[in-house]
């Protein structure tokens, strides 16, 4: 790589007050180049444009500096810190001629890798992870567009995760701008842009950022594209102009309940027939609102607030089987085999909160919305987790993540403390009281045979 | 408990050198350079390719000089690819090249299903043999029309028109440097910047599309694969201690 800012260098920049200096080249694109720097004890990143990209798009430098303004709508954005230009003295050591600019972000921690990673099947992940990066990705739309925003590119290049959390960071957060206000110059990335943008139709929106966002929660879950069946089949050259058929001219979901020209083909698409089934028939249907009905209508798209409910709610579904030790997710009210080895999920213990169900599977938490019809649906505060009991995993209990206490209260009626950080077995009680509401434990008529 | 064990099925996306290796190559230390130029770029391709699990990117090159012959000859993953040094002597049968890469790209042993080859031609001279026959050979296989076709010219010596004839006519209006026209190496360190452009940059707008702004012209696209910018000219420190010039 031939880098723009000389690695190892100190320089002044207008837009900070001390030194910048520049610890090393991470990459480039087509946009510009992006370093770790280091300024006052911090390391920070820095992202430089190439002059062409400047050239391309006039409203860059104000867009960003609105961006800086705002601050970052939740901490899953590595949003814009300050805007940076060589000083006078800084301009030398700068290796292209032209006039060029470049921005601060926070340093993506090496845990986060990005989300190619998980499509290529080289991450080591599991369904819970993947529903939280869903859920937390669904989560940072739903702020940025409430604050009026749009973010526009939305791929699997500008998306990472954490794999062990599933916890998610978005970068290049540099064409954000005010929904509806027409500004910038990027449309999207092929195969993620809403139909009509790719036809030139629409300027991208929040409209046509919800078409994104299914297509990356689409991705994400199982490991597809929702739009490649076997319509991509009959194209023998993926190019350009097969794309914009494929996706903008006559884009059928691959499950199109009416539709059935573009099924995914047995061998080509296996991994589509093989996850898509995984997944509860209200997410399905979520999926189904964007990528049908809401092809060619995006005011019809799955909202945020509906992938951020449906998302945790199917977390809360969430078993393991007795005999493959695979998750699973019960649908509501019925039971299902497990979609791995075939075996009928158990009716098993599970978790009555005054707002929603929780089945009782390790790992599984109990979050403030399950008990606050006011809060959000929002996974990062967890109040209770359910934990398998260190010598006998068959043995459940659900800890306390509060920093109160719970009252545990047995089928006699006897109450049992259960202080901050300890566990209580879920074998024994019928009902445990705690400050944000009650958890009603449910447990199936018969005993569950033997594992 | 892990993610089922699928992935999203993948497209072949066929990357070949087309190498000059005549005598004049010899010159000013023309023929280390391309080989420590394509040699340097194999990590950043591997990651292009790594990056886009929608492609399989492999790659090949021919090597012509008084014949032309297959240097790389099986089409291999990036990450396995080991760069043997290309020798330079003898006449350029660049019009033979053709021909070896158009007998690739027939069906088969070309894929039903793939991406968009990429060519990418580099040269410091005339053709000595028969480069029409060659083109018309090439340009008869529909592969080679889909194909992403590059040249870099190598020096002052380079036929220019020739180069221009194996990407096809120039569609961009404006003067100065373009994809669509030969990109023109003065030396070591252009040669590696348009090598590793061609071997990342455009790998990944074949392999998986890029950001697509206003300004790309999405009625008519100006080739099958929209192109992405040219390098920035990075002023090189070591400019002013003298470098070779071809």
């Amino acid at each position: 790589m031939n880098w723009i800012l000389p690695e190892g260098a100190s320089l002044d920049f207008e837009g900070v007050a001390g030194p910048v200096r520049i610890v090393r080249g991470l990459g480039g694109g087509t946009q510009g180049q992006v370093y770790e720097v280091e300024l006052e004890g911090e390391r920070l990143a820095l992202k430089w444009y190439l002059p062409a990209c400047i050239a391309r798009d006039r409203g860059l430098e104000r867009r960003l500096g609105e961006s800086i303004r705002a601050t970052a709508p939740t901490d899953a954005f590595l949003w814009p810190i300050a805007l940076l230009r060589a000083s006078a003295s800084s301009r030398p050591l700068i290796r292209i001629r032209e006039e060029s600019f470049g921005y601060l972000m926070p340093l993506r921690p090496a845990s986060y890798v990005g989300a190619s990673e998980h499509a290529a099947g080289r991450l080591a992940i599991g369904l819970r992870q993947v529903l939280r990066a869903c859920f937390f990705l669904a989560d940072a739309f739903h702020a940025l567009h409430l604050a009026g925003l749009c973010y526009k590119d939305v791929s699997l290049g500008n998306l990472f995760l954490e794999p062990g959390s599933g916890r998610i960071l978005i970068c290049d957060n540099d064409n954000v701008a005010v929904d509806g206000s027409g500004e910038g110059a990027v449309l999207g990335t092929p195969g993620f842009m809403a139909p009509e943008v790719l036809l030139g139709q629409a300027r991208p929106g929040a409209d046509s950022d919800l078409f994104s966002l299914a297509v990356l929660l689409f991705r994400l879950l199982t490991r597809h594209d929702p739009l490649r069946g076997q319509m991509e089949l009959a194209i023998r050259c993926l190019d350009e102009p097969a794309r914009r058929r494929l996706c903008g001219e006559d884009p059928v979901f691959i499950f199109d309940p009416v539709d059935a020209r573009n099924r995914p083909d047995p061998i080509e698409h296996a991994a589509a027939l093989i996850t898509w089934p995984i997944y509860p028939r209200p997410l399905q249907a979520l999926f189904e609102q964007t990528f049908c009905r809401g092809m060619k209508q995006p005011s019809r798209r799955t909202l945020t607030g509906q992938w951020k409910q449906e998302l945790a709610r199917t977390l809360d579904s969430r078993v393991l089987c007795v005999s493959c030790d695979q998750e699973n997710f019960r649908p509501a009210g019925g039971s299902r085999p497990c979609w791995s080895c075939g075996t009928p999920l158990p009716e098993g213990v599970s978790l009555t909160l005054p707002r929603g169900t929780v089945a009782a599977a390790p790992d599984n938490e109990l979050h403030p919305h399950h008990f606050d019809a006011l809060a959000g649906e929002d996974l990062r505060h967890p109040i209770a987790r359910v934990v398998a009991h260190p010598q006998d995993p068959r043995r459940l209990g659900l800890r306390n993540l509060s920093a109160e206490a719970w009252s545990a209260e047995a089928a006699d009626g006897r109450p049992h403390r259960v202080a901050p950080g300890e566990s209580c077995s879920l074998a024994a009680p019928i009902r445990i009281h705690t400050p944000a509401g009650p958890i009603a434990v449910q447990r199936p008529a018969r005993p569950a045979p033997a594992a | 408990m892990p993610f089922p064990d699928v992935k999203l099925a993948n497209r072949p996306l066929h990357f070949i050198y087309l190498c000059d290796c005549s005598g004049s190559m010899a010159a000013s230390g023309k023929m280390q350079a391309l080989n420590q130029a394509i040699r340097q770029s194999l990590p950043g391709m591997a990651a292009v390719a790594r990056d886009n699990p929608e492609a399989r990117v492999l790659v090949r090159a021919v090597s012509f000089a008084d014949h032309a012959a297959w240097h790389i000859q099986t089409p291999t993953p990036v990450d396995q690819l080991e760069w043997r040094d290309l020798q330079a002597g003898g006449i350029t049968a660049m019009g033979e090249a053709l021909q070896l890469v158009a007998a690739a790209l027939q069906t088969p042993p070309m894929e039903v299903r793939a991406l968009p080859p990429v060519l990418v031609l580099i040269s410091d001279g005339q053709p000595t043999d028969d480069f029409a026959a060659g083109m018309a050979a090439l340009l008869r296989m529909p592969w080679a029309q889909k194909a992403v076709r590059l040249a870099i010219a190598l020096g002052h010596d380079a036929d220019l028109e020739v180069l221009q004839r194996f990407i096809g006519s120039d569609p961009s209006p404006t003067a100065g440097r373009s994809p669509r026209r030969p990109l023109q190496a003065s030396n070591a360190t252009s040669l590696a910047q348009y090598i590793q452009w061609a071997s990342t940059a455009v790998v990944g707008a074949a392999s998986m599309p890029a950001s697509r702004v206003q300004e790309t012209p999405l009625e008519a696209p100006a080739g099958n694969i929209p192109l992405p910018d040219l390098p920035p000219t990075v002023l090189d420190p070591t400019d002013d201690v003298g470098l070779t010039v071809w």
